[in-house]
């Protein structure tokens, strides 16, 4: 019954697929990115990014993945907050850790893993990537650590929580200073601009720098990539420091309330 | 590439997904285990991911070869842009797939954390046996 289902439901949108499922029209809007987003032609609407899906996601829907930063801060801070007795103490076992070998290779493997991810970043107007992407491969590292050489001896040499946070903050507040910083600039100079925006348009001239040794740096997608990579890497690592904690630590959340929920 | 090496991987594909839809969802509803719910519940969102990129990659024209929506020629003349904007998949259902692959990433950390927390205040991650801890602990039932 349910293989007739799958086998027929398969039929109609392979059909479909090659066939009328998303309507011609569609493409109309694809075309319109894919013609815009690097062209030095249309200099008012282009948005000086090789690569349309990040262009589209910093640039032409920036307000959508702002508030998709947004949901990703608040999922953290609700995680956060369930643990919020023990978040802020260091870790009471004092793990001895892995192997030397183990230590050694892991030393050095996180170096080339975070190289890997800020590159992902920098390079999200040009290639496949983007900060979101670079901060899911740098989030490797600090958990390859936790697990190699033990929460403690991380949180004895300075990955504390407050830290964490600061810098998720920091990043965060980068975001909303990068998408006001043309507005500011076209205001001192007496002159008009978008929130958001990029590129000039034809209401205003004020862009960020499209080249960087000309090489295109896409203006505003740049730093809202860094910013991005900064405050995914910082999110996941304060919840990889909760979900590797100590059964003693964790316990510590529940003294007192053992009856009920 | 070959119309019907295509043909034939995007049939894969869409029998894939419908085999993944159906075994995602029988898992959210049947295991009583928390932690393979949230398992199946990743690999339903990672299934719709999928499906949404397929449809951005419709064969608009039959033999024609596709490309990624990233430009790789930095002076472009018209004839490249034209080109380009031929060839390439629909960038907007990859841009909207980044999107959601991003919630359902700050929901499953969250679904993470909460079973952590349950399992740390009953000891199991059962939910049968959740439910019978709860009504003698918080009812009094004995059952």
């Amino acid at each position: 019954m349910i293989l007739i289902l799958v086998l027929s439901l398969t039929y109609l949108t392979y059909l479909g697929g090659l066939g009328e499922l998303p309507p011609n029209d569609v493409r109309l809007i694809a075309k319109n990115y894919l013609n815009l987003t690097y062209n030095p032609y249309v200099k008012s609407l282009w948005a000086s990014s090789p690569e349309a899906v990040t262009a589209i996601v910093w640039d032409y829907r920036g307000l959508d993945t702002l508030f998709e930063t947004v949901v990703f801060y608040g999922a953290v801070l609700a995680a956060i907050t369930l643990f919020r007795k023990v978040a802020k103490e260091k870790d009471m076992l004092q793990s001895k850790g892995m192997s030397v070998v183990v230590k050694r290779a892991t030393a050095i493997v996180t170096v080339a893993m975070l190289t890997v991810a800020f590159s992902t970043a920098l390079h999200g107007h040009l290639t496949p990537g983007g900060g979101f992407q670079a901060g899911a491969i740098g989030a490797v590292a600090p958990l390859v650590m936790i697990v190699v050489f033990g929460k403690r001896y991380l949180e004895d040499r300075g990955l504390s929580y407050g830290r964490l946070l600061s810098l998720r903050n920091l990043a965060l507040t980068g975001i909303g200073v990068t998408s006001i910083a043309l507005f500011t600039y076209a205001l001192i100079q007496g002159g008009f601009s978008f929130i958001f925006q990029n590129q000039g348009k034809s209401l205003s001239p004020y862009s960020f720098p499209s080249y960087t040794l000309d090489v295109p740096s896409g203006g505003i997608l740049l730093f809202f990539n860094v910013f991005e990579f900064l405050a995914v890497l910082a999110g996941f690592t304060l919840v990889f420091l909760i979900l590797l904690g100590s059964d003693e630590l964790l316990s510590k959340e529940f003294e007192g309330g053992e009856n009920g929920y | 590439m070959d119309i019907e090496l295509v043909r034939f991987m995007f049939l894969l594909t869409v029998v894939s997904f419908y085999v993944n839809l159906a075994l995602s969802i029988y898992g959210v509803i049947a295991k009583p285990n928390l932690v393979k719910k949230i398992i199946a519940l990743t690999i339903l969102q990672d299934s719709a991911s999928i499906f949404a990129v397929l449809v951005g990659y419709k064969l608009w024209r039959p033999g024609l070869t596709l490309q990624p929506p990233v430009l790789t020629d930095l002076t472009p003349t018209s004839e490249t842009l034209k080109e380009f904007v031929l060839r390439s998949v629909d960038p907007l259902p990859q841009a909207l797939v980044l999107t959601a692959i991003v919630i359902g990433l700050a929901v499953t950390v969250f679904l993470t954390t909460i079973t952590l927390h349950i399992q740390k205040h009953f000891g199991t991650v059962n939910v049968d046996v959740i439910g019978r801890l709860k009504r003698e602990e918080v009812y009094e039932e004995v059952i």
